[in-house]
């Protein structure tokens, strides 16, 4: 039988193919390029998909061997208690997944190729990190992880995360396309980008503000204080100062281009020392670290 | 309000800084420096540094929301009027034949794009209009609103709430909790009839859980079981099963004297009967040691830090299971360990200010639905038969906050229109 991280390995190496393949359909202005790197970036994300149910099965079934649930309810429960988002290995894949979605849905509504570009190698560096060296066992959750809120409030955060992410590809491109502006099929894009870089920042901005939200209900019910000024709770109010800066900027005082484009980048610095920088360096409730 | 009046005075100066959005972006970026530091020094949070950027940040909100929010009622109170209709830009024209009345069709179109739409006739004219987004400039005053909310159920919290902890040992009593080193009445008497902690197969803890027994005079007693994300309520505070630890039960013997003490560890015990204290540092339920081939099995350990009011410490490791080894105990003192068991440790507390939290938290969805996911977008279409007898129809409309997305919309409804028009 195939292991689950054998199929994430061919994931990942499919999410690497698909960003190469739309910058050759870039490069080439190949229709046809195009629509099999679309279609390499969906299967894979299938794939990906079925991967997920497929350890959240085996997690369950861990989990009802080691205490049979009673009764139908007690059995849903259970299943939602071992949604696999309960470590840091967990975490990655998922957040690889939300990358490769919201791609999907993006290049969607935006015909931006380069987006596929960025999303699919963000998507596949993501999980390439997985499985270099994070332990991928499942283990037994801890019982401040069995909450309902847990589901709600991992989807949430790595829903942002993976916008925000989509919004520094998209800023990253930006700046990278204004300093090569005197070709005009350049120039013709960026207002394309300064749109989806703000798209992408405001439906980040609404995920993390849920996922802050939902974390603070949970701590309130499960160690009765919804704000403990855990670090990790602390970077992600940083985060959030940040893009709820770049909205002000944008929407009130009308910033656009540049200066928005910078704001996306250290936006998502923020959320990368949220991510991984506080779970590493520092102790707390979010620590990935024993 | 002119402006000569409001910034000629000194209040309207302060005023002007007070909504101005230069403010609010250089205090978020002051609290995330502030905060930046606070996650190393969590202390921060309890300073001036952080307080008052806060403070500042508080009555810039009330101040812009004092500012905007009734111009944006009285927008979102106006709905879309056939006059003011008439002055949005045009997008684009278009004819069909005097003998084919196009209205049925029309209205179909513009049915399938935007939904149910309004019209007014008058003869031969017709005049259909469409808004939707009305309430948009709401969303940010809402969302602020939310946030106003959510800080002062932080402050009434503050001031008006009560935290503590509570450490109750198996068949324990108590009748008040400890807050930043003070013993604050609970108002009832809490019994903990039983303690469990349940493990996984590899060792780490897969529940712990207290039964508790809570009692009232003239209410009847509470049965209730706390567990980790499980609170119980009772009175008026909120008990949650935060950790647990070890007390374990020692015998002292110093000479012929013997006595049995219980102590947490953690705690700093006194000997009665001598100028000694001792402390358990640790508890092992199962003390392992590495062997050659196979590791050693020691039993239950404890480690304590033991000595003499303004005398050296000393420290000692006791084995259940080994009490011979207790003669190579330094000191007067001789410990023999005779047990251990589990206590609870509860986080109390009180808080009237988590509704305010709460609803805030529930102020935040309409408030980002208004202002990032409903743009304003209006629309009309005029249609009138010109000198000729032909049909001509004109299609007006704006969406100054979703350009683009208002455009595709326009080409949609265009091409259902000629459609009508080619048939």
């Amino acid at each position: 039988m195939i292991g689950l991280s054998e199929i994430l390995g061919v994931v990942m190496l499919a999410y690497l193919a698909a960003g190469l393949l739309f910058l050759a359909a870039v490069l080439w202005s190949s229709l046809r390029l195009k629509s099999l790197a679309l279609g390499v970036l969906g299967g894979a994300l299938a794939a990906h998909t079925v991967a997920f149910f497929a350890r959240w099965t085996i997690s369950y079934g861990q989990a009802a061997l080691a205490t049979p649930p009673a009764d139908f309810w007690g059995k849903v429960q259970l299943a939602v208690f071992q949604v696999p988002l309960s470590n840091f290995y967990e975490s990655l894949v998922f957040f690889s997944w939300c990358l490769a979605c919201l791609t999907l849905i993006f290049l969607h509504r935006y015909a931006e190729d380069f987006l596929g570009v960025v999303g699919g190698i963000l998507a596949s560096l993501v999980l390439a990190y997985a499985s270099m060296g994070v332990d991928s066992r499942i283990k037994p959750l801890m019982p401040a992880l069995k909450s309902n809120w847990l589901l709600i409030h991992v989807i949430t955060c790595f829903l942002g995360y993976a916008a925000f992410g989509l919004a520094f590809g998209a800023a990253v491109l930006y700046l990278v396309r204004s300093l090569m502006k005197r070709s005009p099929s350049q120039a013709a894009a960026l207002p394309l980008l300064d749109r989806l870089i703000y798209r992408a920042a405001v439906i980040g901005f609404i995920f993390l503000t849920l996922g802050i939200l939902t974390g603070a209900v949970w701590a309130e019910t499960a160690w009765g204080r919804y704000w403990s000024w855990d670090p990790k709770e602390t970077a992600s109010l940083i985060t959030w100062f940040i893009y709820a800066a770049l909205l002000h900027a944008r929407l009130v005082q009308g910033w656009q281009g540049r200066p928005i484009a910078w704001l996306a980048v250290v936006g998502f610095g923020a959320v990368l020392f949220t991510y991984l920088g506080v779970s590493f360096l520092l102790p707390g409730l979010h620590s990935y670290l024993n | 309000m002119t402006q000569a009046s409001s910034s000629s005075s000194l209040l309207g100066r302060l005023w002007k800084t007070l909504t101005s959005l230069r403010l609010t972006l250089v205090l978020l970026i002051l609290l995330a420096v502030v905060s930046l530091v606070g996650t190393v020094r969590p202390q921060v949070f309890d300073t001036l540094w952080f307080l008052t950027p806060l403070a500042l940040l508080f009555v810039n909100l009330t101040a812009c929301l004092i500012r905007g929010l009734p111009q944006a009622v009285r927008r979102s109170l106006q709905s879309l009027t056939p006059e003011a209709a008439l002055e949005l830009p045009e997008r684009a024209r278009f004819r069909w034949p005097g003998n084919q009345d196009p209205r049925a069709r029309v209205e179909k179109a513009l049915r399938q794009e935007l939904g149910p739409v309004q019209k007014s006739a008058d003869g031969d004219s017709t005049f259909y209009f469409w808004e939707r987004g009305r309430f948009r400039p709401l969303g940010p005053y809402v969302v602020h609103l939310a946030l106003l909310v959510i800080l002062t159920g932080a402050l009434v919290g503050r001031f008006w709430g009560v935290q503590g902890r509570l450490t109750l040992m198996e068949g324990e009593t108590a009748q008040d909790f400890i807050s930043e080193e003070k013993a604050i009445p609970l108002g009832f008497q809490a019994h903990l009839d039983r303690f469990q902690v349940f493990y996984y197969p590899d060792g780490t803890p897969r529940e712990f859980r207290s039964d508790l027994n809570l009692t009232k005079p003239g209410q009847a007693p509470k049965q209730a079981v706390c567990r980790v994300n499980e609170p119980v309520t009772f009175g008026d505070y909120t008990l949650y099963q935060s950790s647990y630890g070890n007390a374990v039960r020692l015998e002292i013997k110093d000479g012929d004297k013997s006595q049995t003490l219980e102590a947490m560890v953690g705690q700093t015990v006194p000997i009665p009967g001598s100028q000694a204290r001792f402390r358990v540092l640790e508890y092992l339920p199962d003390l392992v040691m590495p062997g050659g081939d196979q590791e050693k099995r020691l039993g239950p350990a404890a480690r304590i830090a033991y000595g003499e009011e303004g005398g050296h410490p000393r420290l000692v490791v006791v084995l259940k299971n080994r009490p011979e080894l207790a003669d190579k105990q330094p000191g007067p003192h001789r410990f023999f360990l005779q047990g251990s068991k589990p206590f609870s440790v509860l986080q109390v507390k009180r808080d009237p200010g988590v509704w305010w939290v709460y609803s805030g938290f529930l102020l935040l969805l309409p408030g980002f639905y208004l202002a990032f996911l409903r743009p304003p977008e209006r629309c009309a279409l005029v249609l009138d038969r010109n000198r000729k007898g032909d049909w001509e129809a004109s299609l007006l409309g704006a969406a100054p906050r979703s350009r683009e997305t208002f455009q595709e919309r326009l080409a949609r409804l265009q091409s259902l229109l000629q459609e009508g028009g080619a048939a």
